[in-house]
């Protein structure tokens, strides 16, 4: 193995994340090539310095801030979702009535009630449309894994 | 307290949201470049985390599964940002630089000041998993599970991360 091939198990070795026969084989290594015991103790050092960086403990004033917005917020993600079915639940049957009221008054020129039932009809296919490609998206988005362990 | 949660006890949840709080905050202000976008972005993955709470394996610690879901949020925000053009999201360590500092650190000094901002200038891919690594404790199967990619991945791009703050500090001591 080369020294390039070596380089990222420094890496594993300084977080104790090798399988022992690869920990032996770096050690073997490390015994006889100088630069990669150099690159060893350069990330031991950085390391280091890392572990030292502690990020400072909100006080209890903040912390109680931080919590009212998070419940706020919490209260709000169910308002919204009853405001959201509410509101679809009224347009939908809203909008059907309208249009049928429409289509049954004769007084409404055709070209007009086509055009409201094109209208009404794209907007159907384009969320149709949106919400599948959403869906696909979603299905092959790395970044909405849950952890798995 | 995991347990209380998910028998839906929001004051429960509320001792969990505080508990973790400072690290949640700290580490979405290294993704993000911005306290103010990081403060937004983990109380939203405490918000996600709170309704997906019953899916969580009490076998586990809390905080990896959260950092999950904050890292999705923080990713979301960085589309967002991109898509308004107002930062180019490959390079948004340069304006994350000029506008954020590290007043989220316990113990300041120069030096760490500066690590904070080689951290920031790295690549958004580097620096999400040396956040990961080095200040949410994940480990390597955690963070291949977080981002997808296989643990001999994990490690090299560790490796790489770490060489480019290296070389980032290098190049800006005297």
């Amino acid at each position: 193995m080369s020294c390039d091939e070596f380089k990222p198990l420094i890496t594993g070795y300084l977080d104790d994340e090798l399988p022992p026969e690869e920990r032996a084989l770096l050690e073997d290594h490390l015994a006889d090539c100088e630069a990669c015991a150099r690159e060893l103790a350069q990330l031991t050092k950085l390391k280091e310095e890392l572990s030292m960086m502690e990020f400072k403990e909100p006080t209890d004033a903040e912390l109680a801030r931080y919590w009212r917005s998070v419940y706020n917020r919490l209260e709000r993600g169910l308002g919204w979702v009853l405001f959201s079915v509410g509101a679809i639940i009224v347009l939908c049957y809203g909008g059907f009535k309208l249009i049928e009221e429409m289509i049954k008054d004769p007084g409404i020129a055709v070209l007009l009630k086509v055009g409201v039932v094109a209208l009404v009809f794209g907007t159907v296919v384009l969320f149709v449309s949106l919400l599948r490609e959403r869906l696909a998206v979603r299905k092959v988005d790395k970044y909405s894994k849950e952890v798995e362990r | 307290m995991i347990l209380r949660s998910q028998a839906g006890q929001k004051e429960a949840f509320g001792i969990i949201v505080k508990r973790y709080a400072g690290a949640a905050a700290g580490s979405a202000s290294l993704l993000l470049g911005s306290y103010e976008d990081a403060l937004d972005a983990s109380q939203e993955a405490f918000v996600r985390a709170w309704r997906h709470i019953k899916r969580f394996d009490t076998r586990f610690p809390f905080f990896p599964w959260y950092a999950t879901i904050l890292r999705n949020v923080c990713v979301s925000h960085l589309r967002r940002r991109a898509r308004r053009r107002t930062v180019v999201l490959s390079d948004g360590h340069a304006q994350a630089s000029a506008e954020s500092n590290p007043v989220l650190l316990a113990e300041r000094n120069e030096r760490r000041d500066r690590v904070w901002q080689a951290i920031l200038a790295l690549s958004s891919k580097h620096r999400e998993i040396i956040v990961m690594s080095h200040f949410q404790g994940m480990s390597y199967k955690e963070i291949a599970a977080a981002l997808g990619i296989p643990m001999g991945t994990v490690m090299s791009r560790l490796h790489s991360a770490r060489q480019a703050l290296r070389n980032e500090l290098t190049d800006e001591e005297p």
